[in-house]
């Protein structure tokens, strides 16, 4: 599973921690993320994020 | 400012401030600056497009009367930024018949920062237009072009492109038009470099979304406007591009000379390699200055001596920023002397990551600089030469 950065803010989403305060358990896929979840850093959109290379 | 007109009916009505040294508290304005606002009276309806610092209220206020408005149908805001919609409320108030446009995030922005009722605000859409008799404004949505709501305004007849913080600068000037662009590439750089570039992939998005429009005047919020748009257009295409120059970003600071002989050696290497480099002494320089630099530099060297176990604050305060900024820079590496311990390299080397570049091993030594300290820092700078070779395309 591949990490995915903000290209607004940098944020890092890592599929390993999830993002634990908006109920998105650890080992979630990018892919599986709901479309209006939104950043939790700076609130940008999902199609903001772009796979690290 | 007086008013002035750029087109038939489409007038400058905002104001100039010649004083201002320290924007947002943050970082310099060598120029002053001005916060643009513009009337366009149409055959039916007239509209202000944004408006001025509350400072500045007064201003705008008599920009009106002389130009003898008695009534607004429209208030456009681009951008809920408080020195581009902080007269709103006062406006609102006095022009009890005017309706606030601008896009749904932006009213969200608008209530919470400035307490506008929600009632007087009308939303637009990406693509959106307003008929004002004539003229005909299109609202295309920018968003992360500076803030989450931004948006830029296009009057269609004229071509006139109200283009909100994209291609501004701060710049105080008597001139309406970029005569002689030499005098604002620089800040406009600057301008570029402080709040365009940490969104430089949504600057190239809405520039794109530009350039099929017939652009013939762009009036951003600050400084001077362009009646040659290409001047600006083709800059940004530069400054938001992935190419980097031959070029170091070094900001050091120093207390008791070693940082300082290291960063003297490593600047000789580094020109004896062939690369440009730009030292600023972090006691001294002007964070705007060393923004600008990121813009082009292909690598950033931060060089720091430790103090109370971390980076000097002067150290850690300019990487703070230059993250923040997010430089297309390639490679980034730390420099430096310490006493006897600490976290410094740690705590730069996280602050410096979030530019995602690739770091090279950094160099730091324990005290003054012995010779095989010397010989690390010509290794460094052989290694940075090498490195841009790869990633410099030549002209
Ligand atoms: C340069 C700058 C950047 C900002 N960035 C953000 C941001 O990333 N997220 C946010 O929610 N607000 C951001 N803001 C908005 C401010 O936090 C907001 O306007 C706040 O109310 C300012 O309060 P103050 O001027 O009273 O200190 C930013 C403001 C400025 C001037």
């Amino acid at each position: 599973m591949e990490k995915y950065r903000c290209m607004i803010c940098g944020h890092v989403y890592d599929p390993a921690k999830g993002e634990p305060k908006q109920n998105i358990p650890p080992e979630t896929d990018f892919a599986d993320i709901p479309d209006d979840w939104t950043c939790p850093v700076c609130g940008a959109s999902r199609d903001k994020f772009r796979a690290v290379a | 400012m007086a008013v002035r007109t750029i087109a038939p009916d489409i007038y400058s009505v905002g104001a100039v401030d010649w004083e201002l040294r320290l924007f947002d508290a943050l970082i310099g304005t060598p120029q002053g600056t001005s916060y643009n606002a513009f009337l366009v009276i149409g055959q039916e309806k007239t509209a202000l497009i944004d408006t001025v610092e509350p400072r500045f209220e007064e201003d705008l206020l008599k920009n009106l009367m002389r130009i003898g408005i008695s009534s607004l149908d429209y208030i456009v805001i681009n951008h809920a930024e408080q020195d581009h919609s902080g007269t709103l409320p006062l406006l609102l108030e006095m022009f009890p018949g005017a309706t606030a446009v601008t896009n749904e995030k932006c009213k969200d922005l608008l209530v919470h920062l400035l307490q506008v009722p929600e009632h007087r605000i009308k939303t637009v859409k990406d693509g959106e237009t307003l008929d004002l008799g004539g003229k005909t404004l299109e609202f295309m949505i920018t968003p992360w072009v500076h803030w989450p709501e931004t948006m830029i305004t296009f009057e269609r007849e004229q071509g006139v492109l109200f283009s909100c913080d994209l291609f501004g600068s701060h710049l105080a000037t008597s001139e309406l038009f970029v005569r002689d662009f030499t005098d604002v590439i620089g800040p406009a750089k600057r301008y570029y470099a402080e709040i365009m570039m940490p969104f430089a992939a949504s600057v190239r998005g809405a520039m794109e979304k530009i350039a099929d429009r017939d652009v013939r005047v762009i009036a951003p919020s600050h400084g001077p406007f362009y009646d040659d748009p290409s001047l600006i257009m083709d800059a940004y295409a530069e400054w938001s591009s992935d190419r980097v120059k031959n070029l170091v970003l070094l900001p050091y600071v120093s207390m008791h000379g070693s940082t300082r002989k290291m960063v003297s050696v490593f600047t000789d290497a580094l020109i004896e390699g062939g690369v440009e480099v730009r030292p600023f002494d972090l006691t001294s320089s002007d964070l705007g200055e060393i923004a600008m630099t990121a813009v082009d530099a292909a690598t950033i060297v931060i060089a720091a001596p430790t103090v109370l176990f971390g980076p000097h604050p002067a150290a850690f305060h300019a990487a703070y920023v230059l993250s923040a900024l997010r430089p297309k820079t390639r490679y980034v590496s730390i420099i430096g002397s310490y006493g006897w311990g600490g976290k410094t390299v740690q705590n730069l080397t996280d602050t410096l990551s979030h530019i995602g570049a690739e770091l090279i091993d950094p160099v730091y030594i324990r005290g003054y600089p012995k010779s095989e300290d010397l010989t690390a820092l010509r290794n460094l700078a052989d290694t940075i030469v090498k490195k841009h070779e790869g990633v410099i395309t030549r002209p």
